[in-house]
């Protein structure tokens, strides 16, 4: 064994793999920067380059990618507060909060190096993958599979945040968004209003994109200055790394996390990041920091997902089971040269699966390594006015949502849940429940329904779904009896508690007409939505079920709630909202613009808005720098190998 | 839908070979393809077997079309294969250098009639097809170890699906067909899902198409924790479903066995709805279409090129790994059986729709 891992590193070391590998990583970072785009398209950009290479070049060249884009998010996340990847919204919540505070430099170097030692243990179990890591997935059956989507559920309910209400109705919003498309369990379509494009469902990365990344463009868009409030100092990298240590055995716990979520199908980084979040809110004290700037929230998340996507693999090598997207398209790589992933292959190719585990390794530590390289460059294009970066990065968000099935309903999906995340944010609501319940929902009900089909009601009693069971009942029994205790000991200092709300922009009140508005919305969504479900089949209609009627009823009540406070309070108006509203009207007019004049007609006119109008830039510097980026969105498509959106009504068509 | 009826197609078809054969001489052909880039779309996601079939065969038809093309495999997933047929039945010039390489999750929505299908799959031209067979197997606990131990199973047989009107398809209508009785569980992700249910014991039923089932099922049988039962056969010479796959030449196919068991030859709705969409599902599998209107001269490089693939040492050699070492079926092969296959009767198409919608609460 010794021999192989020797000679699988004399494999890798070869001049032209390492440059592969090296190709890979950077490739990896740039798309885990870019926010939205995460491992699939990376790996899917890269794909079409391997069958130029060698097998082991091509597969070190994914691998690569694969190992450092959920390091590299984290950039995106904390600079930006724009999850580079959908597993990584958690450091976008805290990262960012971090970053606001000035504490940029703590949040990356803490998020780094735990993306650092999930890679690690990542690459560990799969080394050990025949004896352990096998024996392991096996062991998991449907029942278990159904525990670790509640347990994801559950904890993610954990950091609903303070309005309690209004966390649970964005998690029903969530679940509502997931169930769209096939139902698993009976042949039923759900909420596609006769549109081939909903059959599939909404992907994840364009849900991600438009709840998050679309509002926070327009909000910095619309604000006028940098990112960053004040400028951000970069370079003090000391105290993440005494944080780190602090933290470590967090890390560390969030990394096993992260190796379970690769070992469950479907649920994979965005679930297990989420408990790992929640593993991190429970085993801190002191939860007021959580969703203002938490630190161990980061590292938390951070060791969950970068694990997550690496042991990803182990199904991917051991049988031929995809455990996320990403590895699905490693799996694709591997038949392509020949490889049959299985026992056998992992058993009787002990090079490659050493080679495969040293890329892991090495990619994980230099991915970090160049992470903290290139950060303080990065942290200065924060100062820059935004509207200068928001163009390119409106453009690529475009395209990496086309990328999804290349039609218009990609586009129109990414502008009406922009929307929808412009309108929660301006509300005050919290996005990342919507998330969570999108994520979970289907497998959720894909596993119960296999799961109560296969075990009748016997699953119930299995040991692994006990020990799983456990972790949610655990935890919830000792909140309360810190809960009691706290409050036998302190029942009177406990009102004096501080109230440091540090975080001003939380609790700032909110436009009422938004309020309203979105209130209303989300109540005629319910109320449509359970209109509908009452003609699905029985077994199509118990998840919708679960995320509606409580929707319902939440919503009902927060418009109620809302109505009351006008009477009581009066019309609040709030400035920074209604600056917004020209920004988001501009990014709704492009999209239809390009609706009918296509692409490359539209985003012209996109650009010369922003530069000129919202960045003030003069006609001359204008013309030149948006004809940089015109022409890198354009590259983009060609290296995607997309054809831009072409226009309904006109099209210019390119003359290359 | 507008097919033209098939008399008057074949005699257009023979007028315009004669033609052809007159006009064209051999150097057009030789380098019709020369600069030219032919772009396969596949409508599944990067990475699927339908995209690692299309990658396979890229540097063959690179290297065999006339003029060595260059081939760009290209994926247009969504709607289950719906959208990227939909796209390339609205964009694709009939010229030869689009082509839509794709399976029966293209062509069971076209066969069932579902209202997102905006493609005549059975007008456009097939240029070639790759079979893609499969094997049925089961778990020894069932105590069976022959086809007539399917009656009479130790323990209720259980089968794990992705969905009814998806390659389960043909499964479910082959267990229909032989009147066995089997629980059905569907809802899983992928074939890949379902078989590690029945490797942890919760199903006790399964099929695996060949390139799986070789990489994956050959070392449990070896193991002696899978059995294998039977395979869903190939189009013989008759143009029936009948013949053994030739893969698995040890099996019997579905046909055999339900001679077998009943000592007849199967016949009748049930029959023919297996034959239709197990002929595509399986003999078919992965088939490449040229547009609507692709002239026969285009055809004709293809058929060549096909033969001159087959004959490839080096395909040969690899598709035993990859694809299951079949040899590729040129349109001639293809084209009549197919079109039946693919414009089932109107009493096959109800039956199917009433099944689906009744056994299987599929939605129309």
């Amino acid at each position: 064994m010794l021999e192989n891992i020797a000679t699988a590193l004399a494999i890798l070391f070869e001049p032209m793999r390492l440059l592969a590998l090296f190709a890979g990583m950077l490739a990896g970072m740039v798309f885990g920067m870019l926010p939205g785009l995460g491992g699939v398209a990376a790996v899917s950009i890269l794909l079409p380059f391997i069958y130029l290479m060698d097998s082991y070049s091509g597969l070190a060249m994914l691998l690569g990618a694969i190992s450092v884009i959920y390091t590299a998010d984290t950039i995106t996340s904390v600079l930006l507060g724009a999850p580079g990847s959908p597993a990584s919204a958690p450091t976008a919540i805290e990262g960012h909060a971090l970053a606001k505070q000035g504490k940029a430099s703590l949040a990356l170097g803490v998020g780094f190096l735990a993306s650092m030692v999930g890679g690690l243990f990542g690459a560990l179990i799969l080394s050990v993958a025949i004896p352990i890591a096998g024996p392991l997935v096996l062991a998991l059956g449907t029942p278990e599979l159904f525990m670790f989507a509640l347990v994801g559920l559950c904890f993610a309910a954990s950091m609903v945040g303070k309005d309690i209400v209004v966390g649970l109705a964005a998690a029903c919003f969530g679940i509502l968004l997931g169930v769209v498309g096939a139902a698993p369990a009976a042949a039923n379509y759900r909420f596609i209003f006769g549109q081939s494009y909903l059959m599939d469902g909404l992907s994840l990365p364009i849900v991600a994109l438009g709840l998050f990344a679309v509002a926070e463009l327009i909000g910095m868009v619309a604000s006028g200055g940098g990112i960053a409030g004040k400028p951000m100092t970069m370079g003090k990298w000391g105290e993440s790394f005494r944080e780190f240590w602090r933290s470590r055995w967090l890390i560390v716990r969030a990394s096993i996390i992260g190796i379970f979520g690769g070992f469950v199908p479907a649920v994979g980084a965005s679930a297990s990041t989420w408990i790992a979040y929640g593993h991190a809110m429970s085993s801190t004290k002191d939860k007021r920091r959580f969703g203002k700037g938490e630190i161990r929230g980061v590292a938390g998340a951070e060791g969950a997902n970068n694990a997550t996507v690496i042991s990803d693999l182990v199904p991917t090598m051991l049988f031929s089971v995809p455990g996320g997207p990403a590895a699905a398209i490693f799996l694709g790589a591997l038949f392509s040269f020949g490889f049959y992933p299985g026992p056998r292959m992992v058993s009787e190719t002990p090079d490659l699966m050493y080679m495969i585990v040293w890329s892991v390794a090495l990619a994980s530590v230099m991915g970090a390594i160049l992470c903290f390289a290139v950060t303080p460059y990065l942290a200065r294009l924060t100062r820059i006015n935004f509207a200068l970066i928001a163009a390119p990065l409106l453009l690529i968000m475009v395209a990496g949502a086309y990328q999804g099935t290349q039609t218009f309903g990609d586009i129109l999906a990414l502008l009406v849940l922009g929307v929808i995340g412009w309108l929660m944010k301006n509300a005050g609501w919290p996005r990342a429940p919507v998330l969570v319940g999108f994520v979970l929902a289907t497998p959720m009900e894909q596993y119960f329904w296999l799961t109560t089909q296969i075990h009748g009601f016997t699953w119930l009693t299995r040991p692994g779904v006990l020990i799983i069971a456990s972790l949610i009942v655990v935890p919830m029994l000792l909140g309360l009896v810190r809960k009691w205790r706290a409050r036998q000991a302190a029942t009177p200092t406990d009102s004096a508690g501080p109230a440091s709300h540090t975080a001003s922009d939380d609790e700032a009140p909110r436009d009422t007409a938004i309020l309203l508005l979105a209130s209303s919305l989300l109540l005629v969504t319910f109320a449509y939505a359970f209109y509908e479900m009452l003609g699905f089949r029985s077994n199509a209609r118990l998840m919708p079920a679960l995320g509606i009627v409580p929707g319902l009823l939440l919503s009902l009540f927060i418009l109620g709630r809302q109505l009351f406070r006008l009477r009581r309070q009066g019309r609040i108006v709030h400035l920074g909202s209604r600056q917004e509203l020209p920004v988001l009207a501009g990014i709704l007019a492009y999209g239809v613009a390009m609706w009918l004049i296509g692409f490359n007609l539209a985003t012209p006119l996109l650009l010369a808005w922003l530069l000129l109008k919202c960045a003030g830039m003069r006609l001359v510097s204008a013309a030149l720098y948006g004809a940089i980026v015109y022409a890198t969105a354009l590259g983009m498509f060609a290296l995607m190998r997309l054809t831009p959106p072409p226009g309904s009504w006109l099209t210019l068509p390119m003359p290359w | 839908m507008f097919t033209q009826p098939p008399v008057l197609k074949s005699l257009s078809a023979a007028l315009l070979v004669a033609v052809g054969g007159l006009a064209a001489n051999h150097s057009m052909a030789e380098d019709f393809y020369e600069g030219k880039t032919i772009q396969m779309v596949v409508p599944f996601g990067e990475g699927g077997a339908t995209y690692v079939a299309a990658k396979f065969l890229e540097p063959f038809l690179e290297k065999h079309l006339p003029g060595n093309p260059r081939v760009d495999v290209q994926t247009r997933p969504g709607g289950g294969s719906i959208l990227g047929a939909n796209w390339f039945a609205q964009n694709a010039e009939p010229d030869g250098e689009t082509i839509l390489f794709t399976t029966s999750s293209t062509s069971n929505p076209y066969v069932l009639g579902m209202d997102a299908v905006e493609y005549d799959l059975a007008a456009m031209r097939p240029a070639y097809s790759l079979p893609f067979g499969a094997v049925i197997y089961v778990s020894p606990r069932t105590g069976i170890d022959s086809p007539a131990g399917l009656k009479e199973p130790d323990m209720p047989l259980i089968y794990g699906g992705i969905a009814a009107a998806a390659s389960d398809l043909p499964t479910l209508l082959a267990f229909e067909l032989l009147d066995l009785d089997i629980q059905t569980v569907l809802g899983f992700d992928g074939r890949g899902p379902a078989r590690l249910a029945f490797e942890r014991g919760e199903t006790n039923i399964d099929f695996q198409f060949t390139p799986a089932y070789m990489s994956q099922v050959v070392d449990m049988v070896q193991a002696g924790s899978a059995v294998p039962i039977m395979t869903g056969g190939s189009v013989g010479e008759d143009g029936v479903l009948s013949a053994r796959d030739t893969a698995f030449p040890d099996y019997p196919s579905v046909h055999e066995v339900y001679e077998e068991l009943y000592g007849e030859a199967p016949s009748g709705v049930e029959w023919d709805a297996f034959q239709s969409i197990g002929a595509v599902t399986f003999n078919y599998g992965l088939t490449a279409y040229l547009p609507e209107g692709t002239p026969d001269e285009i055809l004709e490089i293809f058929e060549q090129t096909i033969a001159a693939i087959n004959d490839d040492p080096e395909y040969q050699e690899r598709s035993v790994d990859a694809v299951g070492g079949y040899s590729l079926l040129p349109a001639s092969e293809v084209t009549e059986s197919l079109s039946e296959a693919l414009q089932p009767s109107d009493e096959v198409r109800e039956h199917l729709r009433t099944l689906l919608s009744e056994e299987y609460d599929v939605e129309l």
